[in-house]
């Protein structure tokens, strides 16, 4: 081999050899380094915590809407935030969980993908003695330990189409209905459809279900099987969906087959939904939307935060923290409204 | 001197070292023993899944199925491995049995691209775009987009322990680099990148090769999604639908071209960390998914620039 040329090949060694020393000099400097994001508040001797907020996903105003009361929350206590999206990505919110540990924080306010996936997430947090408390979502059963606020879906579903129900029952005719289901890998999905489907038991001889669209938490989904739906069965009158995000796709489908009515117009079909976001909101005002389940989204977020502090402070905490939630229909609207958060952002 | 720095093959670790250095005073807890094994762990199968990609960029081609690969063998793989009603469950083989499925599904999605491209001499791009949409329905099909979860411990260390999924990458890399770099297969590959028809022509069996190039990204992806699921400690139908970026990012920022013909196993190594430093670094910093997203878009780019540039440069 020419010399030249075997010093060519020779002379990467040494960069690498620098580089790997580099690397191993940087990591041993940066061992011990992991000192937690606590600072101590300027002349104060008080410690300002950090918390870290992971959501898997802002893709509804539901989502936003308890991102920013979160956020709020913590703020009004002097807290510092740290914030990850995983864009609906487990993996991605693995990563961002073990981030936050890597920093220390003080504690971790997560909305999970599903009830699963975040199982080995809370595990991480465990491990680092750091609490976590699931905005939402609860966690599948398992050896990790984490607390939950979430809405009561099913009671909450179930007082809305009882609603509903009553009204089909004023019009005096028998009903044809389609639901609108979520993501059934999704726990509160799941309470949803149960919600609906305990409302109707027992109302068979007024409400015959026609129709169960899978939408997995996806308007394009949604649309295509509220148009198939309403195409195999024109005659249906009594629409309930999961999640009042998922209504522009609804109500498209609906303009469509010409069966967008404002209550009281012949032809109206009986709406419900799940959340109270501003579209509902707006569908209320107009009168097109029948009722909404409501999730109290303050209550939500003072209850997360409020957790997190009981955890770190040692005191003892339910597993799940329920939030009651409330209908609102057309009859106590104006009362309702000011808790309504899809009508605060509307503002 | 900035020309043999840019014409070096080490510019990109050269980069990843100089960015750890210049942000670990900065962010917290970068520099960590705990945050290190981290990069480390997101890295593992992300550069297994790149390794593969690698082949085939080579080769001239290119996978976008791996993503939808991915998926598929997670919840294939499960469906055999889980405690709740699998196929294997509660049998001592549910653990290999699911790993053999998962690359059997690799292996099949692979096999498929690489005889639509050979036989039917379909653009790679369209073939793989297709399979990636079909597998990836496929999978949340067979799954009613369920997750599943139940998977046993023996399966879920090769994903969730770092110190267990380092030394099988390890191993698999040095494979990978080798039959590239050392083997006659490895020569054909790069011919074929180069000029197809040349290749042809002098006698190299091009179809087969670009069939091995296919499978072997299969694999890959199958290996890949073994270490996602393990991680996760559950089968997802969407798993791995977000990392294309990542993925084909990593490859060319490690300096394998598009165009075929040029890249080694080591520049994707050198890739997959620079972009695992980028990630981890900027999800330190606070800064949101859509920020790092902009970031990394940023950084492929000048990677791409960069390449142009030295290809102008070596032409000269």
């Amino acid at each position: 081999m020419p010399h030249a040329q075997f010093m060519k090949r020779l002379l990467p060694i040494p960069i690498s050899i620098t580089l790997a020393s580099l690397f191993v000099a940087m990591w041993t400097a940066g061992c011990g380094s992991n000192s937690p994001t606590t600072q101590e508040a300027s002349g104060q001797g008080e410690k300002q915590l950090t918390v870290g907020v992971a959501f898997e996903t802002l893709q509804t105003e539901y989502w936003v809407a308890g991102f920013e009361a979160i956020k709020e929350q913590l703020a009004k206590r002097n807290i510092k935030v740290l914030e990850a999206i995983a864009n609906s990505d487990s993996n991605r919110q693995f990563e961002q969980i073990q981030t936050f540990v890597t920093r220390g924080v003080d504690g971790i306010i997560m909305v999970p993908k599903d009830a699963k996936t975040c199982i080995p997430s809370i595990r991480a947090a465990n491990s680092a003695g750091i609490p976590i408390v699931l905005f939402n979502r609860p966690a599948g059963e398992s050896d990790a330990k984490s607390v939950a606020v979430q809405a009561d879906n099913f009671k909450l579903s179930k007082e809305t189409v009882a609603f509903m129900i009553e009204q089909a029952r004023k019009t005096g005719t028998k009903h044809k209905a389609m639901v609108i289901m979520g993501d059934l890998g999704d726990i509160n999905a799941i309470g949803r459809r149960d919600g609906f489907d305990a409302a109707v038991k027992g109302n068979e001889d007024l409400i015959e279900v026609v129709s169960r669209v899978p939408s997995e938490w996806n308007q394009e989904k949604a649309q295509a099987g509220v148009v198939n739906a309403l195409q195999a069965h024109p005659d249906i009158s009594f629409i309930f969906t999961s999640s009042d995000f998922l209504f522009p796709s609804i109500v498209s489908a609906m303009k469509t087959a010409g069966k967008y009515k404002k209550i009281g117009e012949p032809g109206h079909v009986i709406l419900g939904g799940f959340d109270g976001d501003a579209t509902a909101y707006q569908m209320m005002k107009d009168g097109y939307l029948d009722a909404t389940g409501v999730q109290d989204v303050y209550f939500e977020a003072e209850a997360t935060v409020q957790a997190l502090l009981d955890l770190r402070g040692g005191k003892d905490v339910p597993t799940l923290i329920q939030d009651p939630g409330f209908v609102i229909h057309q009859g106590n609207m104006d009362e309702m409204t000011p808790k309504m958060w899809g009508a605060n952002i509307r503002k | 001197m900035v020309k043999r720095l840019i014409q070096s093959e080490y510019l990109v670790l050269l980069l990843s070292a100089v960015y750890f250095a210049a942000l670990a005073p900065f962010t917290p807890g970068f520099a960590s023993t705990g945050n290190l094994a981290n990069i480390l762990s997101s890295m593992l199968p992300l550069l297994v899944v790149a390794m593969g990609q690698t082949f085939v960029l080579i080769a001239g081609g290119i996978d976008l199925s791996v993503t939808s690969t991915i998926a598929l063998a997670s919840v294939v793989g499960a469906s055999v491995a889980t405690g709740d009603q699998g196929i294997l469950s509660g049998n001592s083989l549910a653990t290999p049995g699911g790993i053999l499925a998962m690359l059997l599904v690799g292996a099949t999605v692979g096999s498929f691209n690489g005889a639509a491209i050979t036989r039917f001499r379909m653009p790679p791009f369209i073939v793989t775009l297709t399979t990636m949409i079909f597998v990836s329905g496929f999978a949340v099909w067979l799954t009613q987009s369920k997750s599943i979860f139940n998977l046993p411990t023996t399966f879920t260390i090769l994903g969730s322990n770092v110190w267990v999924a380092l030394p099988l990458v390890a191993v698999a890399t040095l494979v990978m680099h080798f039959a590239l770099s050392r083997t006659l297969l490895g020569h054909w590959i790069y011919a074929i990148g180069h000029n197809k028809n040349a290749a042809e022509i002098s006698g190299v069996p091009v179809r087969r090769v670009l069939l091995f190039t296919y499978i072997a990204s299969g694999l890959c992806a199958a290996a890949a999604s073994i270490l996602y699921t393990g991680r996760l400690e559950s089968a997802s139908p969407v798993m791995g639908r977000n990392i294309l970026l990542d993925l084909i990012g990593a490859t060319v920022i490690g300096g394998t071209s598009l165009y075929g013909g040029k890249g080694k196993i080591l520049w994707t190594v050198y890739g997959v960390l620079f972009l695992a430093l980028i990630d981890n670094s900027l999800n330190l910093l606070n800064l949101s998914y859509f920020t790092i997203m902009m970031a990394k878009g940023a950084v492929i780019v000048m990677a791409a620039t960069i390449d142009s540039v030295r290809n102008k440069l070596l032409n000269s």
